[in-house]
């Protein structure tokens, strides 16, 4: 077994003296860091919506002018709407041209360019995530009742091809798409409030309309979210899966057997590879592989994912401009080399090979990163996440192999007890550097669903002595020779398993840090690391105690819930089964008789018909009850060790100093890397 | 000899094809499929698929028809040189590993005549000078050379390079290069980049070649025939490399079937840690994401290769080493 002697010797290592006060410096340094200027305020361009202050004439990039020139393209003024997304930069306007230089995984790190390419959603969040602002819709209305939305595109607006963007464009999503079976198997929740499915009709050529039979104000939020529904062309079209709202059925049309026949499609996809006309959409559809495939982004794909280099190049006809009136995007192309480790990765940031760079850069080496940030001319920000926690112990509530475990599992007491006996302090020096909010699992105090500053530290501080009463009160006193808490049932010692895959953080290591803390409780925790796909097959077949994740997104709770409360059977770490039975709407799974569960989703399902106050109100309930329950367990959180360590060359203009970091803004979508430029 | 050899293709065929069920049985080990580690995939980077919609993209991918009949699919389609299309890249799979093969087999035979250019004269030096200052040093040399896992040297050697020299390592171009049309300026860029790895592949190697030719030599040149050589009044370069160097390139001969394969993935570690464009990082990933006919692919390929390397090698030792012969004894 030559890889646990070597694990053993890097943990030798670890706890050496030179190690630790390898540590401590580091320590040291990041306690300044905090006060160091490298958070700044959160900023990005303004958006100018008084069409009075819009720019009369235009200008676009010396590519396309070229292009005009020998008459492939249309004159600037035939590209840009009617109505044009106008910003004002967030310091001056920008300068044409460069190629931004990035890193990405391979073809599974799609997401990578998605969010840079979101300004294709139907509508988007403000530069400090906190307000909804128009995108590719210029606005929308809710009337009083909550059961109708009306979606009011830009006039003028155009594909990348040149094909006008319209309300067509969303029916042809709606009927042909979403409503045909073998693409949408399952329709979305988001389509079917209360489990009644909505419509989606066409006013006029800029106007969608959804009819709903019941009250239905969430929706609203659903459209700007990162959800199947307000995620955009981009993300929810991209590999296999075909949400997004709308679609370019003048392109797509000629892929499905509707507008021609079974046998001509399937004939066709034949010819081209693929199996079966089902399999030739989902390429035909997806921005990452099809360099035809019309978009809305700023930029679209010329040299597909699936090579060493991902290119894209400018969208000709995007809708947005500075308040000059130059077409945006500056830079004319975005070129993704691949990494096939995160450790290259890095390694290449700090030689200052890419020009931005936030997805991939390791919190951990924040010191030679910054120790680097001369030699490779960039400067590193600190972009703070709102989530509460990026370390999240997730007790499954559903478990039920091993009955004794279960009673523990299920104990708020024993939960609350596991909770004080966990010293986040040093969680938080030791792998968050210092940067890192210890606390509950609750959302930033900034965020409009944070319950109170209150519940930060409820049942969430170390309390040793606490944690052992609890646990001697609920019938856990008997201890083994080794000092650890033994089973009620036949005298063994109790055995809590942590299951940690490596993602975001090194989550088995803080998790062997955690099981060491509870030792000091009694507690033994077996941290048990896995591969990803063994972990999450593990939790969906409800074999898991404890399973660790983050809560990221949970910050905007209805809109990415599954990390927070049991709704969402695909990740439902805090209870599989329960889990499955809230989303199949009780016929499946098993119904939990905690009444504070059932409390929840009463709360849950109750807020998509409530107006925004009283969404906020209910999130808020449901957050104070998780944070007395202690379903998951929080640590620390409110860092940047999620997408937050960013990496920006001097070369660059129109930076923020800080960036929204949170899934509902696309980080660094709600940035606009479109209005970023090389200045020189 | 015809016979022979014919009798060898045949069982070479019937290796094959057990090589393709075993690879798809093992291929079919891990839990869950290409579909689970697609949501798992999604669910890591924020994004949400629902479990009616993987069951559809199992249904898309014909992931959910019984193991037997995707063999017999699979094989149906190889035999006639069509090896799918990679779930994971959207591509075919002769596209996806031919954009790599190349790079990699480049590298790898520079690799294995480093190793053989370095190790060969070491070794017979080493042997030859027993007990020599040189040998002493080749021998310290050789075992940290052995003893250095050698992507924890592709790890050093990177930030070396970059500390101390500035040099960005990792894949094969400059980001500059990477993108542009073949020319002298490529080429060299490549040239540049090439003789790190390649040493790095090389070095683990040679060390162990060094001891295994010395070893070998070392026994042959106590054997009496030596000894007659040399009484014979034979020149001591003619006694050396003519009888005992020749009896002491078998193992070498023999370890030529493993050489095959590993020009296509010997360097799966090294090339993760560099960040090299070559075949064996694309093994990985595709049983990572269980990529099953890109993975099978591959696995599929270095089957052949082993197979192809073993007879070739079973034929160079009988044209090596005249005392071995054909059949059995009666």
């Amino acid at each position: 077994m030559p890889d646990l002697s070597r694990r053993s010797v890097f943990a030798a290592l670890a706890a050496s003296p030179v190690a630790m006060e390898l540590i401590r410096s580091t320590m040291a340094k990041a306690a300044d860091l905090a006060a160091s200027g490298l958070v700044g305020e959160l900023q990005g361009p303004t958006m100018i919506t008084d069409p009075a202050q819009w720019p009369k004439t235009f200008k676009e990039a010396p590519m396309l002018a070229e292009l005009v020139k020998a008459g492939k393209l249309p004159p600037v003024e035939q590209r840009v709407p009617a109505e044009p997304m106008v910003w004002k930069p967030l310091n001056e306007i920008g300068k044409y041209g460069g190629s931004w230089r990035r890193a990405f995984t391979g073809p599974g790190d799609g997401e990578n360019g998605n969010r840079i390419q979101s300004s294709d959603k139907p509508l988007h969040w403000s530069a400090d995530g906190s307000k909804i602002v128009p995108c590719i819709a210029k606005g929308y209305d809710l009337s009083d009742d909550g059961k109708t939305y009306t979606l009011h595109l830009r006039k003028g607006m155009k594909w990348s091809d040149g094909a006008p963007f319209t309300a067509d464009d969303f029916v042809f999503w709606f009927e042909d798409i979403y409503n045909n079976p073998e693409i949408v198997p399952t329709p979305t929740p988001e389509m079917r409030p209360n489990g009644k499915p909505g419509k989606m009709v066409k006013v006029d050529e800029t106007t969608v309309r959804w009819d709903w039979e019941v009250p239905y104000f969430l929706f609203e939020e659903i459209m700007a979210g990162d959800t199947a529904m307000g995620g955009g062309q981009a993300v929810r079209q991209a590999g296999k899966i075909s949400f997004g709202a709308y679609a370019p059925g003048h392109y797509l049309k000629q892929f499905m057997p509707k507008y021609s026949s079974l046998d001509a499609v399937n004939a066709r996809a034949k010819q081209e590879g693929f199996e079966n006309w089902v399999q030739m959409l989902h390429f035909k559809k997806d921005w990452e592989l099809n360099t035809e495939l019309p978009v809305l982004g700023p930029w679209r794909t010329v040299r597909p994912i699936n090579n060493p280099i991902w290119l894209l190049e400018r969208n000709p006809f995007y809708y947005a401009v500075d308040t000059a009136g130059n077409q945006l995007p500056y830079f004319d192309k975005v070129q993704f080399t691949l990494g096939e480790n995160l450790e290259v990765i890095n390694l290449r940031a700090m030689a200052g090979d890419y020009d931005e760079q936030e997805r991939h850069i390791d919190l951990g080496k924040l010191p030679v990163l910054l120790e680097n940030e001369s030699k490779g001319n960039y400067k590193v920000h600190l972009d703070l996440g709102f989530a509460g926690a990026d370390f999240l112990l997730q007790c499954n509530q559903s478990y039920v192999a091993d009955p004794e475990i279960r009673k523990w599992l299920t104990n708020a007491d024993f939960r609350r007890a596991l909770s004080l006996g966990i010293d986040r302090d040093q969680l938080n020096e030791t792998f968050w550097l210092g940067v890192g909010t210890p606390g509950s699992p609750a959302p930033g105090e900034s965020m409009p669903q944070n319950p109170g500053p209150e519940w930060r530290k409820k049942w969430s501080v170390l309390d040793v002595a606490q944690a052992n009463k609890m646990l001697d009160a609920i019938g856990l006193s008997k201890k083994d020779s080794d000092g650890f808490r033994v089973r009620t049932d036949n005298g063994e010692r109790l055995r809590i398993q942590i299951i940690a895959i490596q993602a975001f953080l090194p989550y088995p290591k803080l998790s062997e840090m955690v099981a060491d803390q509870w030792r000091k409780i009694g507690i033994q925790a077996d941290v048990k690391e896995m591969e990803r796909n063994l972990g999450m097959s593990t939790t969906r077949n409800n074999a898991h105690h404890i399973f660790i994740w983050n809560n990221g997104g949970t910050e905007l709770l209805y809109l990415f819930p599954r990390h927070a409360i049991p709704v969402d059977p695909t990740e439902a770490y805090m209870g599989p089964l329960y889990g499955t039975y809230y989303a199949s709407g009780g016929t499946q799974g098993v119904k939990p008789d905690d009444p504070n569960l059932l409390k929840i989703w009463d709360l849950f399902t109750e807020a998509s018909g409530l107006k925004v106050d009283g969404r906020n109100k209910n999130a808020q309930e449901i957050w104070k009850i998780l944070v007395d329950q202690q379903y998951g367990i929080g640590t620390v959180g409110q860092s940047p060790a999620g997408l937050g360590v960013r990496l920006v060359s001097n070369k660059l203009g129109n930076i923020a100093a800080r960036v929204c970091n949170a899934q509902h803004c696309r980080t660094p979508g709600n940035s606009h890397p479109e209005t970023w430029y090389f200045k020189a | 000899m015809l016979p022979y050899i014919l009798r060898r293709l045949g069982l070479a065929l019937i290796t094959i094809w057990a090589i393709t069920v075993v690879t798809f049985i093992i291929l079919q080990l891990p839990p869950g499929d290409f579909v689970d580690a697609y949501v798992a995939q999604a669910s890591a980077s924020g994004s949400a698929i629902s479990a009616a919609e993987a069951d559809a993209l199992r249904v898309a991918y014909g992931l959910n028809q019984p193991l037997w009949f995707q063999y017999v699919k699979w094989l149906g389609h190889v035999v006639t040189g069509d090896f799918g299309r990679s779930f994971e890249y959207g591509r075919p799979v002769t596209e996806v590993i031919g954009d790599r093969l190349w790079l990699t087999v480049l590298l790898s035979l520079g690799a294995i005549v480093v190793t053989w250019g370095l190790a060969l004269p070491i070794g017979i030096y080493s042997a030859v000078r027993q007990y020599s200052i040189g040998d002493y040093v080749f021998t310290l040399i050789g075992f940290i050379g052995l003893a250095t896992p050698n992507f924890l040297l592709a790890l050093i050697v990177m930030y070396f390079g970059l500390h101390w020299f500035n040099i960005s390592f990792g894949g094969l171009f400059s980001s500059d290069q990477q993108l542009a049309p073949w020319s002298w300026a490529k080429v060299l860029d490549l040239a540049w980049h090439l003789p790190v790895p390649m040493l790095i592949l090389a070095l683990p190697g040679t060390a162990q070649l060094v001891r295994i030719m010395r070893a070998n030599l070392l026994d042959e040149l106590r054997r009496p025939y030596v000894v007659t050589a040399r009484a014979r009044g034979l020149p001591e370069r003619q006694v050396i490399f003519r009888y005992p160097v020749r009896a002491a390139l078998n193992p070498f001969a023999s370890t030529i079937g493993y050489l095959l394969p590993f020009t296509v993935s010997g360097s799966i570690i090294i090339s993760v840690v560099l960040s090299l464009p070559t075949v064996g990082p694309l093994l990985l990933s595709s049983l990572l994401s269980q990529d099953m006919l890109l993975a099978s692919t591959i696995i599929l390929m270095l089957g052949v290769l082993t197979v192809i390397g073993t007879l070739l090698s079973d034929l160079l030792l009988m044209w090596i080493d005249p005392r071995i012969r054909l059949g059995q004894l009666k």
